[in-house]
């Protein structure tokens, strides 16, 4: 029992450490050459990240941390099922263009509108998550390719949309025009935060779940762990794959409904590329190594830097190019850690059978 | 160049895959080492290589002791080994290849290729070897590439060959042209070492040979002073193992045949194989491996399509079913790689026990899993088959390697399916384990099971079977009823065509 513990310790708490202690030296090295102050720079972190007033700052990264959560769930339920699904961009964008044309589309009561809306966005994303998955499955196009290249073609079909047959006009913008007002999500009393983080809290949860305490996610895992394996015991493998990949897709559909009608109201030409939420949601899943309960946390954490470093920007003079080196340090930390985790498993594997 | 190995131990864990070996290799002769799978023929060259340390021994050449740790300083005493699975750039041009690690420095640090070209040309051309040193290596044929690794090895004007397995993927002409490669080697003085697990081949034209059984090398000689029939008894061993107690009964009815099967191999088309398995009855097949076992066994449960022909399990035809629908029908499998196939190392006990079963109620409440009883059907795996592990949540690859096949065959085995295909159940395994695992076989046959033994073990196929297969490239060479078994007779099927061997047969 101690052993296990102490081995949980080893194995999912020093690495985060270590990666903490790496990143402050870095970060700490980053700002002595722009020459900011360091107290005031970190104090304008952490209130970037976590303060304002009326932890309006705090509310931002929260409402950050709804977009990079999903996209991570949806991306962990694929990679746990051994799925490399990295088409996350394009499955978040299917969402968001079909939320916001049939919202501005569709008559009828505007609740009805909106959970319509939310469904076909659902649909969406996980339709092109099929895509995929029906390439590598029938033509052999491997996922990793398919699902990536099939970012491409949805971006332009959206910007397309929103560029000719759908666009406000008048506003001058490459956009939609405004989905109606009361389909927008609500806010939380008194502040400026949208109700759409509890949809993704939902998500979580039914992730987590769905992961520990489900056949399917049983299976799924299996697969991840030896598709061989998952073969030979004979699951069904190939509806296990584009079961995940539709439940992956839709996950990722979700989270561009959420930003549409939470946030923009409407589908804004790159609004969902250029944030980097898919990019961000997969080094999240892959700093936690996939595990479901940390993912959240991870996602937080990735928020959380994005924001204190604009915070940073602002209060300590932090030259943004610097906030953004600082970023990408942080990364390219999460980065070896994983390669060094990757190494590690596959040396073990090598060993594996020395006792035999 | 003498090498001479003397004393030569190495051990993997508590296994002992080379024992106490001493060995010459003189110029001029070319020197076979045989023997069965895992008997230590490639481990015993890979220590003289540097691929492995050796635990005990010595190697010493023309008479000085020398010793290496890595295949660089092998390479620089002056030997050179060809491995079965060839070490190539595709991308790169045969010369490239060639001279890769040893490139002739020009002036200026460039790379002088045109000397190389010319170097190579001749030394080829000296023992008759035609290739384009400029074609890319991956539009090459696989006997083509063969002779790319060999030119390296030549390149690099070693006077030892080691040669693993050399013919495995050869087409006969392939093999013929290289063994006139290996004699101009022979005629050149050079020293060549070939492994191999095929007679005839040594018959045809080794000088010496050694034969090598579980480690030990049994004997050494030049091959004018034996005969085949004496290597094949060295290789196989002495007498016939106890057979285990067994029930006498009257098999019963088919529960699988197959009819003219066909599947795609390496190489090679397997089949037609034609058998059939009846309840209560063990079926071993065996045969040296690479003589399309995997093949069949794949093609019986589903994991490759075949190309053509029938089976039939429980009356059923299932030649074009998924693996899932074929175990529930009726099959199960232990699959020969339990590392990557038999077990998702990754996960617990209890998620390698309950996967594949077909009784979901049993460890489910509707879509959710039932841990508890995940647990408790691992725990009874446990202690029925007496696997050695932490408990149902320690992970898979936590277990020795005789456990680890102790669940895979304990999983498969639970499902009493009227049909167990076992595939190499003991390979690699510790001798306790192979008891446990040949007895609860047995088990499943006494109680009316047919059981379809694959398996390179012979020791295992005579102990076990009711009657027995030999394959021989891609086909059945024979059929050997249990009482009539003799390992000289399934030793001749397994070592060349049953014309040969069997004329009766034929």
């Amino acid at each position: 029992m101690n052993l296990a513990r102490l081995s949980l310790l080893r194995g999912e708490l020093l690495p985060w450490l270590g990666v903490t202690v790496s990143i402050a030296v870095v970060l700490f090295a980053l700002m002595a050459l722009a020459g900011a102050p360091f107290g005031q720079a970190l104090s304008g972190f952490v209130d970037g990240a976590f303060g304002g007033r009326r932890f309006s700052y705090l509310l931002t990264t929260l409402s950050r941390t709804a977009l990079i959560v999903g996209m991570a769930i949806s991306v962990m339920l694929s990679f746990r099922a051994g799925l490399f699904n990295i088409g996350g961009e394009g499955q978040l964008v299917a969402g968001g263009v079909v939320a916001a044309l049939v919202a501005i589309l569709l008559p009828g009561p505007p609740l009805l509108v909106l959970l319509v809306s939310i469904f076909a966005a659902m649909a969406a994303g996980a339709l092109w998550a099929l895509l995929a998955g029906v390439l590598q499955l029938y033509l052999g196009v491997p996922l990793l390719v398919g699902s990536l290249l099939l970012n491409y073609p949805i971006r332009y079909i959206g910007s397309y949309l929103v560029a000719h047959p759908f666009r406000d006009v008048g506003s001058g913008m490459v956009q939609s025009h405004l989905v109606p007002q009361a389909t927008w999500l609500p806010y939380f009393p008194g502040t400026r935060l949208d109700i759409g983080i509890l949809f993704i809290a939902v998500a979580s949860i039914f992730a987590i779940v769905y992961s520990h305490a489900t056949v399917h996610g049983y299976h799924a895992r299996l697969n991840g762990l030896s598709p061989d394996f998952a073969r030979a015991v004979g699951l069904p493998v190939k509806r296990l794959a584009l079961q995940t990949l539709a439940m992956s897709g839709a996950i990722a559909g979700l989270v561009g409904a959420i930003a549409v009608f939470g946030i923009h109201h409407r589908y804004i030409d790159g609004m969902l590329v250029q944030p980097l939420y898919a990019w961000t949601g997969i080094i999240a899943v892959l700093l936690v190594g996939m595990v479901p309960w940390l993912v959240p946390l991870s996602g937080f954490f990735f928020a959380a830097i994005q924001t204190g470093a604009a915070g940073m920007e602002r209060t300590a003079g932090v030259p943004k190019e610097i906030a953004l080196v600082m970023q990408a340090v942080i990364i390219l930390f999460v980065a070896s850690r994983v390669s060094g985790a990757l190494l590690a498993s596959s040396d073990r594997k090598a060993g594996g059978d020395g006792d035999a | 160049m003498h090498v001479a190995l003397s004393g030569i131990t190495v051990r993997f864990g508590a296994l002992t895959a080379v024992d106490d070996v001493s060995l010459a290799i003189a110029p001029g002769e070319i020197h076979a080492i045989v023997g069965e799978n895992g008997a230590g023929k490639s481990t015993l060259m890979n220590a003289l290589f540097g691929l492995v340390e050796p635990a005990a021994g010595t190697v010493s050449i023309d008479g000085t002791v020398r010793r290496w740790t890595s295949p660089q300083g092998a390479i620089a005493a002056g030997l050179g080994m060809v491995h079965q699975h060839f070490m190539l750039q595709e991308e790169m041009t045969v010369l490239e290849n060639i001279v890769l690690c040893s490139e002739p420095v020009g002036r200026f640090g460039f790379v002088d290729f045109a000397a190389a070209h010319r170097r190579l040309k001749e030394s080829a051309e000296g023992h008759g070897i035609v290739i384009g040193l400029d074609r890319v290596v991956g539009l090459l044929s696989v006997g083509e590439r063969q002779v790319v690794e060999i030119l390296k090895v030549l390149y690099r004007e070693a006077e030892v060959f080691i040669l693993d397995e050399p013919t495995s993927v050869l087409t006969p002409q392939e093999k013929d042209r290289l063994f006139a490669i290996l004699k101009s080697f022979r005629a050149a003085g050079k020293a060549i070492v070939l492994i191999t697990h095929k007679l005839d081949e040594v018959m045809e034209i080794a000088d010496r040979v050694s034969v090598m059984r579980g480690g030990r090398l049994i004997a050494s000689g030049r091959l004018a002073e034996t005969s085949k029939e004496e290597i094949a008894r060295g290789i196989i061993g002495g007498e016939l193992p106890a057979a285990r107690q067994r029930r006498a009964s009257e098999p019963g009815e088919v529960v699988l045949s197959v009819d003219k099967l066909v599947a795609a191999g390496r190489g090679m088309a397997v089949g037609p194989v034609t058998l059939s398995v009846r309840a209560g009855e063990i079926v071993g097949i065996a045969g040296v491996s690479g003589n399309g076992q995997a093949e069949l066994a794949q093609a019986l449960t589903g994991l490759k399509p075949s190309t053509s022909g029938a089976i039939t399990l429980c009356g059923i035809r299932i030649e074009a079913l998924d693996v899932e629908r074929r175990r529930l029908i009726g099959m199960s499998y232990t699959p020969e790689d339990r590392q990557r196939v038999g077990l998702a190392l990754g996960a617990t006990v209890a998620e390698n026990a309950n996967a594949g079963r077909d009784d979901r109620a049993a460890f489910s409440h509707g879509p959710f899993l039932n841990r508890p009883a995940m647990a408790r059907f691992a725990r009874s795996l446990i202690e029925r088959y007496r696997i050695r592990v932490g408990g149902p949540s320690a992970r898979a690859s936590t277990m020795s390697g005789g456990n680890k096949q102790k669940l895979v065959v304990g999983r498969e085995l639970a499902r009493a399916a009227p049909l167990v295909v076992a595939e190499n159940p003991t390979w690699g395994v510790d001798i306790g384990a192979i008891d446990f695992i040949h007895g609860e076989l047995m088990r499943m046959r006494d109680e009316g099971h047919a059981v379809l033994l694959i398996s390179t073990e012979l020791d295992e196929i005579l102990a076990l079977s009711d009657r027995i297969l030999v394959m021989y490239a891609g086909r059945i060479a024979g059929e050997v009823a249990r009482g009539e078994a003799s390992r000289e007779r399934i030793g001749g099927l397994m070592t060349s065509r049953a014309v040969d061997a069997l004329p009766e047969v034929a």
